[in-house]
């Protein structure tokens, strides 16, 4: 007589997993559908577009200038993005991530200030390439500053 | 691999005749296990020890000998269990052990799963910037864990067991479509998680010297730690079937024995 609210616990608890599953699903979908499948505008297109973008919020790609890291207070970095050879300058508050440096590309979120072609950011992220390499401290570094 | 094959060649008995029967497989899998040990913690020496900072990353690029090779144990896992399930739907090859190892491996495939995303979002943190991102990569893997512990999930609602077992093997193959998708999305969109540092379609290593030797013995380790933990998985569930079995056969003697007296 006992197997049958057993039974009926464990088909709630099932269903109860399952409309779970199901929410985190559609809530994946969703992410994956709008944000996710144009993570970034690069520099380029982000002036190309300024307009139509106004004050709104994005993400932007570049590379970052050398040269251009400036630091203009406390926690306010000012650098200069690039991106197929289009550059913008971008004010962001906030403490860089550890891998921040010049020559690599960032993604910026933010957007820009008025009707100015300056970027406010408020998060940096990395970006990293596949490519490992080993630091000694005898490697040569090349006319830009890259190693290989 | 050897001891999962030796567990699927074993002939059907009863529980005691299986533990005692299986010594090769016993053996097999005792030798998987300790080569997985010793893989994983000469991995660990090299990673930490041996292997020199990169340039960009410093010590933070250690996590590439662990990262990569879950990755692609959990790829490796849901390829085997969309395998099993295939053999499992085909009439001719059907058999309750296909659904067994189809069982282990997806299992066996989210544990991973759920390791990659753990792993990545502790790496994320001090190189990207950030613990989680909404990036194409992240988001198909994170929708691979849920897809798959659906599957899981569906394995254990109750009923037939023929009609469980086909039910489950047909959403195994679905959730695997997200497989080549994960793969893939770095080159199909943009995102900030790099394309992979061992290129199987363009048969590339971006990466050389000690750091691309120990990123190999990483993805042999991990795959051996796979082989072993799916192997002891696809044993105990075989057990338990064997279990049930035996206990149904005694209940019904029992019940008919009943009816004599």
């Amino acid at each position: 007589m006992t197997a049958r609210p057993v039974a009926q616990a464990s088909a709630k608890r099932l269903w109860a997993a399952g409309v779970i599953i199901v929410a985190a699903l559609g809530f994946l979908m969703f992410k994956g559908l709008t944000s996710a499948i144009t993570f970034f505008k690069t520099a380029n297109e982000a002036m190309a577009a300024r307009a139509q973008l106004g004050n709104s919020d994005f993400q932007m790609e570049g590379t970052v200038v050398r040269g251009s890291v400036h630091h203009v207070g406390t926690d306010v970095y000012r650098f200069t993005v690039e991106s197929s050879g289009v550059k913008v300058d971008v004010e962001n508050t906030g403490e860089p991530p550890q891998m921040f440096r010049p020559g690599l590309p960032v993604v910026v979120v933010g957007h820009f200030v008025g009707s100015s072609d300056l970027f406010a950011s408020d998060e940096i992220m990395v970006k990293h390439s596949q490519s490992y390499i080993a630091a000694h401290p005898g490697r040569v570094r090349a006319a830009d500053g890259s190693t290989r | 691999m050897t001891a999962v094959a030796e567990a699927l060649s074993q002939p059907e008995g009863s529980i005691s005749a299986l533990s005692e029967t299986s010594g090769r497989a016993a053996l097999a899998l005792r030798v998987t296990g300790t080569l997985a040990v010793v893989g994983v913690v000469a991995t660990a020496w090299l990673g930490l020890f041996v292997t020199p900072n990169d340039v960009n990353m410093g010590d933070l690029v250690r996590l590439l000998y662990i990262h990569p090779p879950m990755a692609w144990v959990a790829f490796v896992a849901y390829g085997i269990a969309s395998l099993s399930s295939l053999l499992y739907l085909w009439p001719r090859t059907r058999h309750p052990r296909f659904d067994r190892m189809a069982g282990a491996s997806a299992e066996t495939g989210v544990v991973f799963t759920g390791l990659t995303l753990v792993t990545g979002s502790i790496w994320g943190r001090p190189t990207w910037g950030v613990w989680w991102t909404w990036d194409p990569l992240l988001t198909t893997t994170a929708l691979l864990f849920v897809l798959y512990l659906g599957y899981l999930a569906l394995r254990r609602v109750p009923g037939d067991s023929e009609a469980v077992a086909k039910r489950a093997a047909v959403a195994s193959l679905v959730a695997f479509v997200d497989v080549p998708i994960v793969y893939f999305s770095v080159s199909w969109w943009r995102s900030l998680h790099q394309a992979p540092t061992v290129d199987l379609t363009g048969r590339h290593l971006y990466v050389h010297g000690s750091m691309a030797w120990t990123l190999l013995l990483g993805f042999v380790s991990f795959t051996l730690v796979y082989a072993w933990l799916v192997g002891h998985r696809y044993r105990l569930s075989t057990l338990r079937q064997r279990e049930a079995d035996e206990c149904l056969t005694a209940a019904v003697a029992e019940r008919q024995q009943e009816g004599q007296s």
